[in-house]
């Protein structure tokens, strides 16, 4: 970080949007005392630091609540609320009743439906964020800090949360928010402060500056977001992708959707809509009790994800650091592996040196900025990381791709440029299927797009023929039609 | 609502399986519900359950400790040789000033091996498990020591109040419940009611959590490992005095049991997990089945092979607890439900 300056002011929602290592964490980090800063000075109130600590910052009321929300999973909600409080005010005994108390009257400022005597680890990830925030509130904090708090969340809670901390600005508590999602930084904070490269680029008004603009001043660079051409896929073709009759109860029932070559299938829907049991059921994950897949018309069983790597499916899965790499192992291992463990090429021994080549191309073919390619994927950033999980996919030649959210927690650059690759692979007539929660990325990519709702298709649009306002607008419409079921 | 929840509580499933078991037992042979057995059962528990005890803190940290069983071996034998070198001809009480601080001792090297070299306990008191018994066999003492004071004389029936029993004969609450009872409270007020006991779970449920909230975790580890060693070497002292020799390879191959014991109570091996009420159940269960298998007539050769079944068996049941309980739960308050119909029709 160099020379940057901010100023809040109390009872002020300020957003802190950068791309990653702009400098948002380091900055959070001096503020929560974990960093000391080599020049420069704190003002709190009247008081000036050089440098605060851990400890001091909990005094003056800075709390920092982290993606993680830093909760114990095995103790209960007001436990996990009241017990560091407990802990800094010097007491050595618990009275249970008076834990409970106050935890409850933290907790009731913000929500009365989490019961107090629940374990955390059984709680949803907004009710734990909630908590985390109960947290902060009882430990006197005046500035919450809340570092990327709409990651995990559904288009639903995020709504929830934003009025909530509208609430607690106007109790007078000050709050950053810390996000790369422009959109929502626009609508949720009074005043927006960009950083690049450890640089403050921009801070104003958030009512004074569009969308495009603070895309331009958070990468340094125009992207493109025009809308996905219209472009012809030929309705006579045979299909790719013949999905008849799918249903694995109680996730999704009864879907039927036929995927063309070179076109972008996008299928959306909340959290627990069932569209991400369908992309697990697609690659042999999960196996649904009816229905049949036809690939190019023949019938193909998909029984396990070995079958769909045979057939030419290749996934893409939602949580690439669990799920799609092997954090400490390098791009090359991380390429070659399907290849070998797929069986596309049976061999009893394998020599890694021969593969590095073919991790190299990888490298060298999808950008990824690292010096080469026996870098461990941990050093990567976000974006890069998802362009490995790509490499993984694309190098067992796959002819559809299934992608779950193949975007989530990554900057705008490296989303701008994964859509572009997306729209690259479908004009070299792959099939992709697309599953995401993120409106704007589907309207842009996507040919077509698959409303799914309490497990069942229940409607289909064409990106052309809507805005993202009207796709939000049936997202939520539907929502409360489930709450009046 | 709250009958579920005391019936979600792995304590009271145990506690039921326990009768349950008892019962199945008593139908094949009656003898085994009697005072007596109860009496046995709860004197045979003792030092497994203080070792159990002991252990709990170190276990809800995450930490897997092997080396309590050398601990108690060492400590009592040390104990039992210098004493017996200074003339001490008293009772219990000198044994367990002198062997529960070298306990103590032991237990805080351990932890803060691990603590600074950042090992994990496991494989520090590996070692240690074998450095012990080493030490005891080529330092200490290669043979069994029957020497005993005479305080120590006849403490195997140093009963509370007796009864007559017409199988056993003379038998009666032993002493060393009482002990446990008393050690048992004092864990279960540290780890409920102190700020720095619940450091323990804290700790175990997430390690970055319990640095930021400010506890010292190679702290909590150094007083977890005392507590550990001091009721190791309790145990060792009891079992010896109770067994009428100090033994050099005192409850060697035990550990394994006592940390069966443990897991079987609802405590977590990744630490968070546990509670004493659970520990003492698990202790209890296990003495029961072995107790019980001698009351069906297994052979002894096959006795082991039984127990391991059982074990395996209990687990894998805990393990699918989640589909068998709620099922369980669900027909039982259908069962509550269509009563309370009933009696209002």
């Amino acid at each position: 970080m160099d020379d940057v300056s901010l100023e809040i002011s109390q009872g002020e929602i300020l957003g802190l949007v950068g791309e990653n290592g702009s400098g948002k964490s380091t900055l959070i980090k001096i503020l929560s005392g974990i960093y000391v800063p080599d020049r420069g000075h704190i003002w709190i109130d009247t008081k000036c630091y050089k440098f605060l600590t851990p400890s001091q910052a909990i005094k003056e009321g800075i709390s920092v609540i982290y993606q993680d929300f830093a909760l114990c999973p095995n103790l209960t909600v007001a436990e996990n609320i009241a017990i560091a409080q407990w802990m800094f005010s010097g007491k050595r005994l618990i009275n249970w009743r008076n834990l409970y108390h106050a935890a409850a009257k933290s907790l009731s400022r913000l929500t009365d439906h989490i019961p107090l005597d629940v374990e955390v680890g059984t709680l949803s990830t907004a009710d734990k964020q909630i908590v985390a925030i109960a947290r902060a509130l009882l430990e006197n904090a005046r500035l919450i800090v809340m570092d990327e708090p709409t990651t995990a969340l559904t288009e639903k809670e995020i709504v929830t949360l934003f009025s909530l901390l509208r609430k607690l600005r106007d109790q007078g508590i000050t709050i950053i928010f810390v996000s790369h999602k422009l959109q929502e930084v626009k609508q949720l904070c009074d005043r927006i402060v960009v950083l690049r490269d450890g640089r403050k680029m921009f801070d104003g008004s958030a009512q004074e500056i569009d969308l495009p603009t603070l895309q331009v001043y958070m990468t340094g660079r125009v992207i493109e977001t025009t809308a996905a051409m219209p472009r012809e896929v030929s309705t006579l073709q045979p299909p790719l992708l013949r999905v008849v009759g799918l249903s694995l109860p109680p996730y999704f029932y009864n879907i039927s959707f036929e995927l063309k070559p070179g076109e972008v299938l996008g299928i959306t829907g909340l959290l627990g809509s069932g569209r991400r049991e369908l992309a697990l059921a697609l690659v042999g994950i999960l196996r649904p009790i009816s229905g049949a897949i036809y690939i190019e018309g023949k019938q193909a069983k998909i029984q396990h994800i070995w079958d769909a790597w045979k057939n030419g499916i290749a996934y893409i899965p939602e949580d690439r650091i669990t799920e799609g790499l092997h954090l400490p192992c390098s791009i090359t291992a991380n390429v070659i592996l399907p290849i070998l463990a797929g069986g596309f090429q049976r061999r009893t021994f394998f020599k890694y040196s021969q593969y590095k080549n073919v991790g190299e191309e990888w490298r060298s073919k999808l950008n990824i900025k690292a010096p080469t390619a026996e870098t461990p994927v941990k050093n990567l950033s976000g974006g890069n990381q998802q362009r490995v999980v790509l490499a993984k996919g694309l190098a067992t030649k796959p002819k559809i791709f299934v992608m779950n959210c193949p975007t989530m927690g990554i900057d705008v650059g490296s989303k701008a440029d994964i859509h572009k690759m997306i729209r690259l692979l479908s004009a070299n007539g792959l099939g992709i299927v697309l599953i995401s929660d993120d409106v704007p990325e589907l309207l842009q990519t996507c040919d077509r797009i698959i409303i799914l709702k309490n497990g069942k298709i229940a409607s289909e649009i064409s990106p052309q023929l809507t805005t993202e306002e009207k796709l939000y607008a049936i997202l939520l419409q539907e929502n409360k039609n489930t709450q009046q079921l | 609502m709250k009958i579920k929840k005391v019936l979600n509580k792995h304590e009271t499933m145990l506690f039921l399986t326990i009768w349950i078991v008892s019962g199945v037992i008593g139908t094949f042979n009656p003898a085994f519900l009697s005072l007596a057995t109860v009496f046995e059962i709860l004197r045979g528990s003792v030092p497994y359950a203080l070792m159990g005890l002991g252990i709990l803190p170190v276990l809800l940290l995450g930490e897997v400790d092997i080396s309590f069983v050398g601990i108690a071996a060492v400590s009592s034998l040390v104990a039992h040789t210098l004493l017996r070198r200074w003339g001490y001809v008293g009772g219990l009480g000198g044994y367990v000033g002198l062997a529960m601080p070298i306990g103590v001792v032991l237990g805080v090297i351990v932890s803060l091996i691990s603590g600074f070299f950042k090992l994990p306990v496991f494989a520090v008191s590996l070692g240690f498990w074998l450095m012990l018994y080493g030490f005891n066999l080529f330092f200490i003492s290669p043979e069994m020591r029957f020497d005993l004071p005479a305080g120590l004389v006849g403490f195997y029936s140093n009963f509370l109040f007796k009864i007559r029993d017409p199988v056993v004969g003379e038998t009666g609450l032993h002493v060393g419940v009482f002990y446990v009872l008393l050690c048992a409270s004092l864990i279960w007020t540290l780890l409920r009611y102190t700020i720095y006991g619940r450091g323990f779970y804290i700790t175990g449920g997430n390690k970055e959590v319990a640095f930021r909230t400010g506890y010292n975790i190679i702290s909590l580890l150094c007083i977890a490992m005392a507590i550990n060693g001091a009721l190791a070497a309790f145990a060792g002292v009891l079992q010896c005095a109770y067994k009428r020799f100090f033994d050099p390879i005192l409850f060697r191959g035990t550990e394994l049991f006592v940390i069966a014991a443990d897991v079987i109570g609802g405590v977590s091996i990744t630490g968070g997990r546990g509670s004493v009420v659970g520990v003492l159940l698990g202790v209890i269960f296990i003495q029961v089945v072995t107790r019980g298998l001698i009351y069906l007539g297994v052979a002894p050769t096959w006795q082991q092979f039984t127990v391991g079944v059982l074990l395996t068996t209990f687990f894998v049941i805990t393990g699918l607890r989640g589909q068998i309980r709620r099922e369980f739960i669900r027909k039982l308050t259908l069962c509550v439900k269509r009563q309370g119909k009933n009696e209002e029709s």
